[in-house]
């Protein structure tokens, strides 16, 4: 009878076992999609030197819309600019309510092509909202 | 019966009823690991698919502006792109099945070359500009007409500024005007009571440099109900000429013209009988979409018809909305740039169960 009792054991922990074995990919495949979408859209967002001249005008409002627009329904946002020395220079939240399981971050760095040269870190955080 | 016998058979169908009921739970945990381990690489295969259409030009390179040719390959990029994403007007438009120089499903299928998934692809402007008229006032010698327009993405307001052409018969007026952070604006057009027929009120939203939205509101001016876009002839702008095909015999053109967001150009005709005409027009270096539109009479009825080129909003591919639970469709959104303005390209892929 212990014998039984043992084996139930022994069975029921490998199959509890087994269950973890199994995990999703899909959110690494959605991870993939949001990275690759973030790059593309602060490349073309900079095509024309445009986000460099939203940086340096410290227009946050048109960074955001403009990522508003470019970003399609369902994604949340939220965008960091840092300057050469890595600190933060945007001094208002460029963000439409970041959420979501998993947050991925593209990172993109943009020169000005004003007179002066100034290097930025554009950090683009994304997640889908389910 | 010994108790040992007893403990022995109990023993043994406790242990069958496991080792069956493990079995179950154990195929059942395992069966979506291993049907995702044979679907793993898909979604990398057709991000990679999705990329080899917006990133290359397809065979014959120049296959767009080519009416009658059918690629032998399948790639939407423009010959000699400056930067990724960068589309062929005359490729994106002969995906819209409105052009007469459309290509199937089958036939990008085929070009496509890849057996084993269906795709849908859909490109239209980045965000949405509405018209609405609101009210008209007639005068001794003109009729001034108010719109509503609005511009917003996915019900959120987009604040623009806004380019907008009325056209009637022979009459091409422009106003600018621009929404509010509400999305919300107004203008307010006037036409001589000496033009009669269908006008047209063609309106250009420009959010951000590149970003561009249209709408073309059709309305009546001293005459009955506007006659629906396609009544009187069917357009296919290909390679900066309009081909038009007219469908009453007794037809008369009156004016072409070409708009964008900041110019405008007469259309020049350069054949035509009775049946058809082409007219030719300039490539005007504006980032926006342009409208092509022609008036003309009909008998009695004056009419005026439009077409955008790149002629938008297309959708093309499969119908993915009856396919089966197990069926996974991976869709994938990309920023394009066509004639410098920019578009959002979604496409949607669905291999084997």
């Amino acid at each position: 009878m212990i014998e039984a009792f043992l084996a139930v054991l022994v069975i029921l922990s490998a199959s509890v076992f087994s269950i973890t074995l199994y995990y999703p990919t899909a959110s690494s495949d959605d991870e993939k999609m949001l990275k690759t979408l973030g790059r593309q859209v602060l490349m073309e967002l900079d095509n024309n030197g445009t986000l460099g001249n939203f940086i340096d005008e410290s227009n946050w409002t048109a960074v955001r819309e403009s990522l508003g627009i470019l970003l399609p329904i369902g994604v949340s946002y939220n965008v960091t600019v840092y300057d050469e020395a890595m600190s933060q220079i945007n001094d208002s939240t460029m963000s439409n309510g970041l959420k979501g399981q998993k947050i991925v971050s593209s990172e993109y760095l943009c020169v000005s092509q004003s007179s002066e040269v100034h290097f930025y870190l554009v950090r683009l955080q994304l997640a889908l909202v389910r | 019966m010994p108790a040992s016998s007893i403990d022995t058979i109990l023993a043994s169908s406790i242990m069958i009823i496991l080792t069956t009921a493990s079995m179950a739970i154990a195929a059942m945990t395992l069966y979506p690991r291993f049907n995702e381990l044979s679907h793993r690489n898909d979604v990398e295969r057709y991000q990679q698919l999705a990329k080899n259409i917006l990133l290359s030009t397809g065979t014959p390179t120049d296959w767009g502006s080519m009416q009658e040719v059918v690629p032998s390959s399948f790639g939407l990029a423009t010959v000699n792109s400056s930067r990724f994403y960068q589309l062929d007007v005359d490729k994106v438009s002969r995906l819209n099945d409105n052009n007469a120089y459309s290509i199937t499903y089958l036939q990008l299928l085929e070009s496509f070359g890849v057996r084993d998934v269906a795709l849908k692809i859909d490109v239209d402007t980045l965000f949405d500009l509405s018209t609405s008229l609101v009210s008209s006032s007639s005068g001794e010698n003109e009729t001034t007409y108010n719109f509503e327009l609005s511009t917003e993405k996915s019900g959120l307001p987009v604040t623009a500024q806004l380019s907008c052409y009325v056209i009637s018969k022979n009459y091409v007026d422009h106003e600018f005007s621009s929404t509010t952070s509400s999305g919300n604006g107004s203008i307010s057009v006037t036409i001589p009571n000496s033009e009669n027929g269908t006008a047209l009120l063609v309106s250009f939203a420009k959010a951000e440099t590149r970003m561009v939205a249209f709408d073309v509101y059709p309305f009546n001016h001293n005459s009955s109900v506007p006659e629906a876009n396609g009544t009187f002839m069917t357009s296919s702008p290909l390679n900066y000429a309009l081909n038009v095909s007219f469908l009453y015999p007794t037809e008369q053109v009156l004016m072409g013209h070409a708009f964008t967001y900041g110019y405008n150009s007469e259309l020049t005709q350069t054949s035509g009988d009775n049946q058809t005409a082409e007219y030719s027009f300039p490539h005007l270096l504006d980032s926006s979409p342009t409208i092509l539109v022609l008036t003309g009479s009909n008998g009695s009825s004056v009419f005026a018809e439009w077409v955008a080129y790149p002629q938008l909003p297309l959708t093309i591919g499969s119908d993915l909305n009856d396919l089966g639970a197990a069926s996974k469709i991976v869709s994938f959104s990309y920023v394009v740039t066509v004639n410098s303005a920019l578009y959002k390209c979604t496409m949607k892929f669905v291999g084997p169960e």
